[in-house]
């Protein structure tokens, strides 16, 4: 057992986990955050991405100690004080969402996307997701919606902007 | 199996750990296709060492005259580098071209070189811009032309205690252009099927300075076709040579692979494919604006 | 009257919520006090008589039980169509990845590991991998009497004659590929024993009530002692309407009186479910020189692998669409369903109507150019319109929008490239 202590939507862990552990593994089976999936196992699917220092990657294909010291963020820690973020109402709103096992590695690419480039075009939407597969091929609603979700987070801003304004 | 894991602080532990490990010991960095080895297959090796946070490791250095870069830099350090499109398109492209967002901010483009897979992307462009080598162990650093660290599938010139630390090559000049092109089936995560850089250095006349032409994923292992460049050195750059050279990597193509079953796609594909990325990297290496940046 | 409240309104779907902030279950997200973990051990040949022998995988620390055939407390059998599926097979392997024990565990860890321990004596036999060959008398048998299940004949007018009246007549094969769902989500279930005593299955799956059946009949025990429970399903596509893992971790829960889980990845789900049927065809078809269709004669060779699965419909469906949307006064369809030792075929989106017009379309094209007609032109002469007869004699009595639909495509074609 290797000893790691590592940030996980804003949680602190220090835990002992086994070597051959993946990232996944650790998220799914000792955190019991299921919310990240598994689709391939091999960074072809997109199903199990997450936020790590900024960036996302497929925590399948990253081993659980080499996650010591980093900062994640799992689908469960994407909505705030039990809020939808605006990127899970646009997809909420637009019916980006089918049998939804994508669906949180697309909120994830989606929501590193928007926080480094608030208002992409589709093709930058479209390059966004392309570590993601949608088997139900509900592509055109995912990106719809991440078109959406920019606009949303756009008014929100404005709505704190006039609302500090007028305290 | 993996039964220890070393996190080293610094690249001088991590060598130390390397060093004390023997055949025993596995670096890894990113991880992207180490991973999948280690889970899916039993796994010869029991020690990993963690390089994928060390800071020494992961550099763009763009100086006067050379560009070295760290064997841990990211595919998404060099795409979202300021300058590295601009001064090397051909590398920029390839790295662009790995795997999806996720995989190109894990994977390393040390990692691409040392795993040898035939179909690297980032291979070919540091192969046409003639890139060398530096591995360091304890005790000394060394530093190798790429071209020659590749010996078989899978297989680099490097020693259980060593570490690529870094690549570096000539900065491209004035009339100098990279360009790269990649056949998968389709854009994002494809591994390559057939890949293909050219390097070229335009003289007056369209007159070939100097060319270097590098293919992936058509034989064992990426490789420079130096043959090729010989018979383009010095010449004029213009259509008939555009045919002749194409119908000389078809012949290379079909020389070197035999009666593989890919033969019949490579051989045809390879043609478009070297066609292209030569006349866009002399069309590009003949406009002066776009070395503007280099004045 | 109310204004209404859903039909044209906007409806949030009731999963989606949780669905996009990762709280819907999906099975491999459901775990339970005390379970045990499944595994299963898979025929690495096509077409073999088997002997198993689990002494050193009993032995291992961790492994509880393990199931083969004669652990099958009610019918060794399940399929959609024909019950031509072993649970676990008995004797004989018809296929690469048929499943032959199940390995229950305290953990994947063990389970899989003792997966390695097991020794299968295979004594080969003959296979056979193409319809065509399969089709032949002598060819190897992979259930019974013959290969050749099914055999659907659609016969119109009289192609013979029609054929001489034609100025010309395009003969061509196709050949369209095995495909798999790759839903995302692999098969991942769990079961366990509920406090009336019957047996709870949760299993992504797109037939609850046909898997109660099924499982019923394999444990033998009344349905109502059987219940499916659906959690999150990770898209099907046709691709969980046949019994994967359902009976499996039935009997291990009904035997070992503990939950037990299993979860697929990516490569086993290939393994364990249907693909959708290659189908190897042969087209014959005339028209005059002025563009009208005269005659199609077609045959259809479908493969289904090592089980029937939906074959029956599929290749029926395949033989119904096979003319294309045109009206042609004399057609002859065979379409048959073949077994072989290739991985099962069984529904996949479109259910057989996805692969003729491979073949009917390209037909078309070939015509239209021999012909000279432009192709679009070509389509719009002979295509299904209110009032039209398909080859098996329904009348079109509405809702035709072909030519429109036609038309609509032609415009914005075009509209692009100029």
């Amino acid at each position: 057992m290797i000893s790691i202590s590592l940030t996980v939507n804003k949680q602190v862990y220090q835990v002992e986990v086994e070597e051959d552990l993946r990232l996944i593994d650790f998220i799914r089976d000792k955190l019991m955050l299921t919310g990240t999936k598994e689709g391939c196992g091999e960074g072809e699917c997109g199903a199990c991405t997450i936020i790590m220092d900024g960036k996302t990657v497929n925590s399948c294909l990253v081993m659980a100690f080499q996650a010591h010291g980093s900062r994640i963020t799992t689908i469960e820690g994407v909505a705030k004080d039990g809020a939808l973020h605006p990127i899970q109402q646009a997809f909420l709103d637009v019916g980006a969402v089918q049998c939804g096992f994508c669906t949180p590695g697309m909120v994830l690419s989606a929501k590193a996307l928007l926080d480094e480039n608030e208002v992409p075009n589709r093709h930058q939407i479209r390059e966004g997701i392309s570590g993601n597969l949608c088997r139900c091929t509900g592509y055109n609603k995912i990106v719809d919606a991440i078109e959406l979700a920019s606009s949303y987070i756009k008014e929100g801003q404005q709505d704190e902007t006039s609302s500090s304004g007028r305290q | 199996m993996i039964t220890k894991c070393i996190r080293p602080s610094n690249l001088e532990e991590a060598l130390e750990q390397l060093n004390q490990q023997g055949y025993d010991g596995k670096l890894i960095a990113g991880g992207t296709d180490l991973v999948i080895e280690i889970k899916h297959h039993p796994y010869e090796k029991s020690t990993l060492i963690d390089i994928s946070r060390l800071k020494e490791l992961r550099f763009i250095e763009i100086g006067e005259t050379e560009i070295c870069i760290g064997a841990g830099t990211r595919f998404s350090d060099i795409v979202n580098h300021p300058e590295m499109k601009g001064i090397c398109a051909g590398l920029w492209e390839a790295c662009s071209s790995v795997g999806s967002p996720q995989i190109r901010n894990a994977g390393t483009i040390g990692g691409n070189i040392c795993n040898g897979s035939p179909a690297a992307d980032s291979v070919p462009p540091l192969l046409a811009l003639d890139a060398q080598v530096i591995i360091k162990d304890t005790t000394k650093t060394r530093t190798m032309p790429l071209k020659d660290f590749y010996i078989d599938k899978g297989k680099v010139a490097i020693e259980a205690n060593e570490l690529l630390y870094a690549i570096k090559f000539r900065k491209p000049k004035k009339d100098e252009y990279i360009t790269f092109e990649k056949l998968g089936l389709r854009k994002a995560l494809a591994i390559a099927r057939l890949s293909c850089a050219v390097f070229i250095s335009l003289g007056d006349g369209d007159k070939i300075e100097d060319i270097r032409i590098a293919t992936g994923a058509m034989g064992a292992y990426p490789q420079r076709e130096e043959a090729l460049e010989k018979l383009l050195i010095g010449e004029v750059f213009d259509a008939p040579l555009i045919e002749m050279s194409t119908q000389e990597i078809f012949n290379i193509a079909k020389q070197r692979l035999g009666s593989r079953s890919s033969a019949v796609f490579k051989c045809e594909a390879i043609q478009g494919l070297f066609g292209k990325a030569l006349r866009r990297a002399a069309k590009e290496a003949k406009s002066y604006d776009f070395h503007q940046f280099n004045s | 009257m109310k204004p209404l409240q859903v039909v044209g309104n906007r409806v949030l779907r009731v999963d989606g919520k949780a669905k996009v902030q990762g709280a819907a279950l999906y099975p491999q997200d459901i775990n339970m006090e005390g379970m045990l973990y499944g595994a299963t051990l898979r025929s690495d040949k096509p077409h073999a008589f088997i002997t198993i022998d689990l002494e050193e995988a009993e032995k291992i620390p961790g492994v509880v039980k393990i199931l083969t055939a004669k652990d099958v407390t009610g019918h060794n059998h399940h399929g959609v169509l024909f019950k031509d599926h072993d649970v676990l097979c008995a004797e004989k392997v018809r296929r690469i990845g048929d499943p032959m024990a199940f390995v229950i565990g305290t953990s994947e860890r063990i389970a899989k590991e003792a997966l390695k321990k097991i020794k299968v004596h295979y004594q080969e036999i003959p296979a056979v991998f193409d319809p065509l060959e399969a089709m032949e008398e002598r060819a190897p048998k992979i259930h019974g009497e013959s290969n050749i299940i099914y055999h659907y004949k659609c016969r119109k007018g009289n192609v013979d004659e029609a054929f001489k009246a034609c100025d010309i007549i395009v003969e061509r094969a196709y050949q369209t590929s095995m495909v798999d769902h790759a839903f995302l989500q692999p098969e991942a279930g769990i079961a366990y024993m509920d406090e009336d005593g019957s047996v709870v299955v949760l299993a992504a799956t797109q037939y609850p009530h046909f898997d109660q059946l099924e499982v019923a009949e394999a444990l033998g025990l009344p349905t109502e002692k059987v219940r499916i429970i659906n959690p999150a399903v990770g898209g099907a596509f046709g691709g969980r309407e046949d019994i994967t893992m359902q009976i499996h971790l039935a009997l291990a829960a009904y035997l070992t009186g503990k939950p037990v889980k299993v979860v697929y990845g990516r490569e086993e789900s290939f393994y364990a479910h249907s693909k959708r049927h290659p189908i190897m065809m042969k087209y014959k078809t005339g028209a005059t020189k002025e563009g009208k269709l005269l005659a199609m004669e077609v045959m259809l060779v479908g493969d289904t692998g090592a089980y029937a699965s939906w074959a029956i419909n599929v290749m029926r469906k395949a033989g119904v669409h096979a003319p294309g949307p045109y009206e042609i006064p004399n057609v002859k369809v065979d379409s048959y369903a073949v077994y072989t030792n290739n991985p099962f075929c069984g529904a996949m989106r479109g259910f057989g109507a996805t692969q003729t017009p491979i073949g009917s379309e390209q037909q078309m094209d070939i015509l239209a150019r021999e012909l000279g007609i432009d192709p679009i032109q070509f389509r719009l002469m002979n295509c299904f319109r209110v009032g039209s007869e398909t080859a098996n004699g329904q009348i079109l009595h509405e809702s035709i929008p072909l030519v429109q639909c036609i038309e609509a495509v032609k415009d914005r074609m075009f509209q692009e490239l100029r």
